[in-house]
């Protein structure tokens, strides 16, 4: 008998393996979206900055889309691992995605197409799916057992993603003709909580769980986890006061200053986990974990450029680019191609005594053509951006498209060989759920 | 019996009887309980089994375990005690 299926404790620590796979699957699917809408919004991205149009539906869509997705479906099996509690109801989790999924897409097509009232409708599922979600990543964090690091990043996060939602209400409502903020300290709030604040700090605080946990390598040092935070925290407290206009320049360059002292911190900490663990060779997604924290780097210098004025064509298109798609998507997609195979195997582990392993559920091939076309459409929009060449744009937007066609069939291979795996009464539980 | 620190100041405790190795883990931290099972079943090199004393289902090691062809087993255990047999089946 497998030890999963034997143990008591083992249902209220994983959840249905359709919740995490349904998660993941949207955000392949979304995933591949956000390359065409990008494809769409070429002729208008090398100086893309703010307003309605493929460019802005292309960010939610990798956002929303993509990060969030992730984020929902990993943290929610993942941290009450981690913090020893059992994980949420899974209809609550299905609800959530039923409500978040087509919410993004209505988000999206009304940004694309410049309809604000689709866009206020999916706004209106997304913050709904999001308060849903923050409720129970509460309840989780509130009953937290050991590993306070990730459970401060955790607090951070939640903190920052109701800031995330609030202003992202204010700059919907303005395409209503509604101004409860000023719009420019709203998307100032917004690109800072959303992006550095909910995903960046869930997404340093679950690396202290998952790169261990790859390279088995020891939990980083508690109070070194805690500084880093500590430092992103306040980071984050004074690019909030920069947004109101609180001594603009120089809060937003000692903001960057402590983002800078918490990423080193933290890389430090990853540095010393991948150099310590019993598995030294993490492959490729693992470089494109690396690539990702140069990015994220890469994003700050960026970011002081911009703070700064530095009279640079495009800049502040590539400070976006650098967040978004050269950390946070980058950084996501190689975490993604880890751990849903092995959450896949730790699932099917419940029913079985030889379960398949995570190598075995993966597929090398879509990876490889994936890491190529991914880091090549990064390259080629950072050009394009530079060269100011909606061709080159165009150009790079499909090179990604055709690697996200490649992630999503590394996906469906790896649904069909689970399948493939699963015992018969598994396969049933996983298709109800 | 030995104990090895692992992390910041916990340790595993690890001792032999003639149903194998035993390693307990209760009490520490994710992913070291993880690690400090990995660690131990590399360690082997014959088909000794492995008796790991958990405080919860260890389910991040079953993948480890399948990689390495270690399977694990059920066994009773304390109260609040979850305790597994690992043995090595290739």
């Amino acid at each position: 008998m497998a030890a999963g299926a034997f143990l008591g404790g083992a249902a209220s620590r994983l959840l249905p393996a359709s919740i995490p796979l349904r998660f993941f699957g949207a955000a392949v699917a979304y995933h591949l979206l956000a390359w065409f809408a990008l494809l769409a919004g070429s002729e208008w991205l090398p100086r893309f900055e703010a307003g309605l149009g493929w460019p802005l539906a292309a960010l939610h869509l990798v956002t929303l889309g993509v990060l969030v997705m992730t984020v929902i479906g990993a943290s929610l099996q993942l941290l009450p691992v981690a913090t020893r509690q059992p994980v949420p109801p899974a209809r609550w989790l299905a609800a959530i995605w039923w409500l978040y999924t087509p919410g993004v897409a209505a988000l999206a097509l009304g940004m694309g197409t410049g309809r604000p009232l689709w866009m206020a409708a999916g706004a209106l599922a997304v913050l709904l799916a999001l308060l849903g979600y923050a409720a129970l990543l509460a309840g989780n964090l509130r009953g937290a057992r050991g590993m306070p690091g990730v459970v401060m990043h955790g607090w951070a996060a939640w903190v920052c993603l109701l800031v995330a939602l609030a202003t992202a209400l204010a700059l919907a409502l303005f395409w209503l003709g509604v101004l409860p903020l000023d719009r420019s300290v709203a998307v100032a709030l917004h690109v800072a909580f959303a992006a550095y604040g909910f995903m960046g700090l869930f997404g340093l605080g679950l690396s202290y769980i998952l790169v261990p946990m790859f390279a088995l390598s020891d939990a980083p040092d508690e109070r070194l986890t805690i500084a880093s935070c500590a430092l992103a925290v306040a980071a984050l407290a004074l690019a909030a006061l920069a947004a109101f206009g609180v001594a603009t320049s120089v809060l937003r360059v000692a903001a960057i200053v402590l983002a800078c002292l918490a990423v080193a911190l933290h890389l430090q900490l990853m540095r010393k986990a991948l150099r310590g663990g019993m598995r030294r060779q993490l492959g490729r997604s693992f470089t494109l974990v690396r690539v990702g924290w140069v990015m994220l780097g890469l994003s700050l210098a960026a970011a002081l450029g911009v703070a700064l004025g530095a009279p640079l064509p495009g800049l502040a298109t590539l400070f976006g680019l650098t967040l978004i798609v050269g950390w946070l998507l980058t950084f996501l997609l190689g975490i993604l191609q880890r751990i849903a195979p092995f959450l896949a195997s730790m699932h099917l582990s419940r029913g079985s005594n030889r379960p398949p392993t995570p190598s075995s559920l993966s597929a090398e091939r879509p990876l490889a053509i994936h890491f190529f076309c991914h880091l090549a459409a990064l390259a080629g929009l950072a050009l394009a951006v530079v060269a100011g060449s909606p061709r080159l744009a165009a150009l790079a937007a499909g090179v990604g498209a055709v690697g996200a066609a490649a992630f999503g069939a590394f996906f469906v291979v790896l649904l069909h060989r689970m399948r493939a795996s699963a015992p018969a009464e598994q396969n049933v539980s996983t298709r109800a759920a | 019996m030995n104990t090895s620190t692992r992390g910041w100041g916990r340790a595993d405790k690890t001792w032999h009887d003639a149903a194998g190795i035993h390693i307990d883990v209760r009490g520490l931290a994710a992913p070291a309980p993880l690690v400090a099972i990995v660690s131990l079943i590399e360690s082997i090199g014959d088909a000794t089994p492995v008796i790991v004393h958990h405080d919860r289902d260890p389910v991040l090691l079953y993948p480890e375990l399948a990689e390495r062809g270690w399977v694990a087993e059920p066994l009773a255990g304390e109260a609040g005690e979850v305790r597994l047999k690992l043995q090595r089946v290739r």
